[in-house]
């Protein structure tokens, strides 16, 4: 009985200072996403650098990109058409959160709380502007020693569920054709 | 034959939702929600009607919500909301009942008691009092009596819903107390509608060019957000992507 405690003190403490790494993590941050978000007054380009920098360095794009095509139509492509979706895909990424988070009100993001499912980590935070707040929710997981983003969640709307809803029809709509995925994605 | 008419549209409703899949089988999340590919037989109808309400949206919503937005003060833009919200505490409380949910229901008419009292709705003293506002509808309540959501459908100008949205909110139109009671209802519902736009007005811009296929990207926000509603540990069973090492 004394070593079942022992132990489940050891494998709560274990997942305590993983929660507390994680949320380190998250507030430097997100602290850097909100300098990035309320010091825009850089050009275009500039501004699109520096979310270029944030999402390679804090988004898992590889396994977004890929899960949103799926493993079939990952292996019936080439290593080429691969390596040129995932470019695609990552330029679209960061087009989106530039096109999203760039506002000219300024921002806050506060951590309300860390949960852990399957290893995969969910934090739930809160941003705010000064006329309104919304849940903002990540779902980050550990590769090596640092933490990567796999999903967002605003409100209730999740981004990967969304993208995948859009990528799998326009695959649908081109039998599966990676190449016709990568021409619809440059549109945007 | 108003009152017939209102059985034939339920009783066809509730058959049609009951031989209906509300998804494929692909897929699948944790919760055995399906994201991937929702029930959409009348596709091309629904993006036409889709098409027709941004139109509509484009050139008469839109600038009617811009120019409340730019005219009205944020104080009186939230009591405006407040007041609509609050019109819907009764129709709430009776869907609360119709799910077992008596503590919610006791909480929807209080809100409702005290917030008209104290400044007819366009404050929410209620929440800072306690008692918080729990959101559900006629849809919601049909869910959890095991009704499946039946074919995604575009409603001209209202928007996106499925069949058995769609059925719960026929069915409110006719029970809801307030609406009933009052004379032109018709101003009201078109108050409420407004208020719903203006409350998505940010949002709505932000997604307009956000995506290749934005009739795909609504019909899966419009799922993810009734799920929500729907689902306790929503957040935690959406599907992952499987990782790859970077």
């Amino acid at each position: 009985m004394k070593n079942f405690v022992i132990l489940l003190g050891i494998l709560f403490s274990f997942s305590n200072t993983e929660a507390s790494e994680v949320s380190e993590w998250f507030e430097k941050e997100s602290n850097q996403f909100l300098e990035i978000i309320n010091n825009n007054q850089g050009t275009e380009n500039e501004n699109y650098e520096k979310y270029k920098h944030f999402v390679n360095k804090n988004f898992a794009v590889k396994s977004i990109a890929y899960g949103l095509i799926g493993e079939n139509i990952i292996n019936k492509s080439s290593k080429n058409e691969l390596s040129l979706y995932l470019n695609v895909f990552t330029d679209y990424l960061i087009t989106t959160i530039y096109k999203l988070a760039n506002s000219n009100t300024s921002s806050s993001i506060t951590l309300k709380d860390v949960d852990v499912k399957d290893d995969i980590y969910i934090i739930k935070s809160e941003i705010s502007d000064n006329k309104s707040s919304a849940n903002l929710y990540w779902k980050v997981i550990r590769i090596g020693s640092s933490f990567k983003i796999i999903d967002v969640i605003v409100e209730n709307t999740s981004y990967f569920v969304t993208k995948k809803s859009e990528f799998n029809k326009i695959l649908r709509k081109n039998r599966g054709s990676l190449e016709a995925l990568i021409r619809e994605i440059k549109k945007i | 034959m108003k009152k017939h008419l209102k059985v034939i549209l339920l009783t066809i409703s509730i058959t049609f939702l009951q031989i209906t899949p509300s998804y494929t089988n692909e897929d699948v999340s944790q919760s055995g929600i399906s994201y991937d590919e929702i029930y959409d037989p009348i596709e091309p109808i629904n993006r036409a009607v889709l098409n027709f309400n941004f139109f509509i949206d484009d050139i008469a919503i839109r600038p009617i919500v811009k120019t409340y937005k730019f005219i009205a003060p944020d104080p009186v833009e939230k009591g405006v909301s407040n007041f609509f919200s609050n019109l819907k505490e009764p129709i709430r409380t009776v869907s609360f009942i119709f799910q077992g949910e008596f503590y919610k229901s006791f909480n929807s008419i209080g809100r409702f008691t005290v917030n008209t009292l104290t400044s007819l709705g366009t404050f929410d003293l209620a929440s800072r009092v306690g008692m918080e506002k729990n959101e559900t509808d006629f849809g919601i309540t049909l869910a959890k009596g095991g009704v499946s959501s039946g074919p995604y459908i575009v409603i001209p100008i209202i928007g996106p819903s499925n069949l058995r949205d769609f059925s719960g909110d026929v069915v409110e139109y006719f029970v809801d107390p307030i609406s009933n009671n009052v004379p032109n209802r018709e101003y009201i519902a078109i108050g409420s509608g407004l208020n719903e736009r203006v409350e998505i007005d940010e949002q709505l811009d932000k997604v307009r060019d956000a995506s290749s296929d934005r009739y795909e990207m609504i019909k899966s926000i419009y799922y993810q957000n009734r799920n929500a509603q729907l689902e306790e540990e929503y957040i935690q069973n959406l599907p992952v992507p499987k990782i790859y090492i970077e």
